[in-house]
């Protein structure tokens, strides 16, 4: 898949020490669009649609901030924890800017950790990416789908 | 010539051409000189090299402006005062300052490149801050997820802080992270014993500089500090401190109250120290506490449990920080005496900790804080 210049300027954006010391991109090599494809298509086989997990991962990052920096345990099942950090963080593709948090959620049925911020929902809400592979910040779409079954 | 050579060998050369443009325009037009920098009034003057940002300079100057994003402009907490013209507020820099910061030409130092003289205002106390070797003593893990750190400072040899100072802990490039991140840490330790410094660091999954301390720091390894930052600190004043905290936001006060016992200061304070932690796996220093409470009788412990499980065996208060701080606020801590907060913590914690205490008449003038994550 062809990559457009707002891609590349973005997939620029997402590499270590630009945005974050970490970067996005983990040890994925791959082109922007291609990891944002193969997630597309992982979402559709397992049934996942984005608007739906951005909104799950909100609830849940919005339950853990109840917790005033414990973990807090939501429905019997899932223990998250939300924690602020000081400042903002811009999109890579550079539409809008978003308070640094950290989220972790651990689903006590099957044993999965995701990490995500604000920034990663709207990532994964608006421009379907789940960051690449590697980054302790890709929300696996595999993983999504075990920790949303009910 | 192969007429298919010349469209790339004339793209080539006309590359080439631009590219030699560019560079010569570079060091003409991005030439600034020496820039003299006057800080405070005259107080410092540094002849530097004009072209970089203000917080690098000044950072290889050995005058260290706390920042937590490496001068990346996400962080917002390397703010100077600059009393010179150095242009308009960037874009980059207003989601960081408030209207009255903007009148007061209160600027981001990571995102102010210096191209002519400039003079600033800083806090004094930012001369005093410097850049530590230090090597790792101990590490103790005081829960499953938060480790206390205890260095022996080689360069310079000690440290002068006041108990709820904090220090940056900097990082080496590791793993895919390819430079050097500094984050702020609370100093755990006693100022009385001034070539030690203690930190308490809590795993945050996915955080650089945690990960980094829980996969690689070791015992016996060098590694560096930047401190001491930070105006927490125990006021002087007749009235009770109510101190809350959770997790690692444990360390200013364990500072504060091992250094107000070992010297004696603020004699007339009483103190309520609120520790809040989910289930008693995540409580740490207990027994050190109730301890100190035996010690210094005006000393008042309170730890709670949000989650605790019947098998946990827990006989103390049970419910969220919030909550049980209000519960004593309204029924245990005599309401006539004057009442100051000390929180550390999450940002999220501490607002919810301020609503608290001005619905029971603590001044918001009288509570303090440091928030960080």
């Amino acid at each position: 898949m062809k990559n457009t210049r707002m891609e590349k300027d973005a997939h620029e954006r997402m590499k270590p020490g630009v945005i974050t010391a970490r970067g996005f991109l983990g040890r994925d090599s791959r082109a922007l669009s291609d990891i944002v494809q193969t997630d597309e298509e992982t979402f559709r086989r397992l049934g996942l649609e984005f608007e739906a997990v951005a909104d799950r991962l909100e609830t849940w990052r919005d339950g853990g901030t109840r917790g005033l920096g414990e973990p807090v345990t939501l429905e019997g099942r899932w223990l998250a924890r939300t924690g602020d950090a000081r400042g903002v963080l811009p999109c890579p593709w550079e539409d809008g800017v978003f308070h640094k948090n950290s989220v972790d959620v651990t689903d006590t049925r099957s044993g999965d950790l995701i990490i995500y911020s604000d920034l990663s929902v709207h990532l994964l809400r608006v421009h379907h990416f789940c960051q690449g592979l590697g980054s302790p910040f890709r929300l696996d779409p595999e993983s999504l789908a075990r920790m949303m079954k009910s | 010539m192969s007429p298919l050579l010349i469209g790339p060998l004339a793209t080539g050369a006309i590359s080439g051409l631009l590219a030699l443009v560019i560079a010569l325009t570079d060091r003409v037009v991005n030439n600034y000189g020496e820039v003299t920098m006057d800080i405070n009034g005259g107080k410092k003057s540094l002849k530097v090299k004009g072209g970089s940002p203000m917080l690098g300079t000044l950072g290889s100057e050995g005058i260290f402006v706390p920042s937590a994003c490496g001068g990346r402009g996400s962080c917002g907490a390397c703010k100077v005062r600059v009393l010179s013209d150095v242009g308009p507020v960037l874009p980059t820099e207003t989601p960081y300052l408030t209207p009255q910061e903007i009148s007061q030409n209160v600027r981001l130092s990571c995102q102010i490149k210096l191209k002519k003289d400039i003079q600033i205002e800083i806090p004094d106390e930012l001369f005093y801050v410097k850049k530590y070797t230090a090597k790792v003593e101990s590490i103790r893990d005081l829960t499953y997820d938060i480790k206390e750190v205890r260095v022996l400072l080689k360069n310079p040899s000690s440290m002068e802080y006041i108990p709820g100072q904090y220090a940056q802990l900097v990082t080496p490039p590791y793993e895919d992270i390819p430079e050097s991140v500094q984050r702020a840490y609370s100093m755990s330790s006693r100022p009385g014993e001034p070539d030690h410094v203690e930190l308490l660091v809590r795993l945050v999954p996915g955080g650089i500089a945690t990960s980094w301390v829980f996969k690689y720091l070791k015992v016996g390894m060098d590694m560096e500090l930047v401190g001491p930052f930070g105006e927490f600190r125990v006021h002087d004043t007749p009235a009770a401190m109510i101190c809350v905290a959770g997790g690692s936001g444990m360390a200013p006060f364990w500072s504060m109250f091992r250094d107000m016992k070992e010297k004696n200061t603020f004699p007339e304070k009483e103190i309520w120290y609120f520790f809040g932690a989910r289930s008693s796996r995540d409580m740490f220093f207990l027994d050190e506490l109730r301890a100190l409470e035996k010690e210094m009788p005006r000393f008042h412990f309170v730890p709670a449990l949000s989650e605790s499980k019947p098998e946990e065996n827990w006989t103390g208060d049970t419910g969220l920080i919030t909550d049980v701080l209000d519960r004593y606020l309204k029924g245990k801590i005599d309401p006539s005496r004057p009442k100051e907060g000390y929180l550390c913590g999450s940002p999220g914690m501490i607002n919810a900790c301020i609503d608290v205490m001005i619905r029971n008449a603590i001044p918001e003038s009288g509570i303090y804080y440091d928030k960080f994550a």
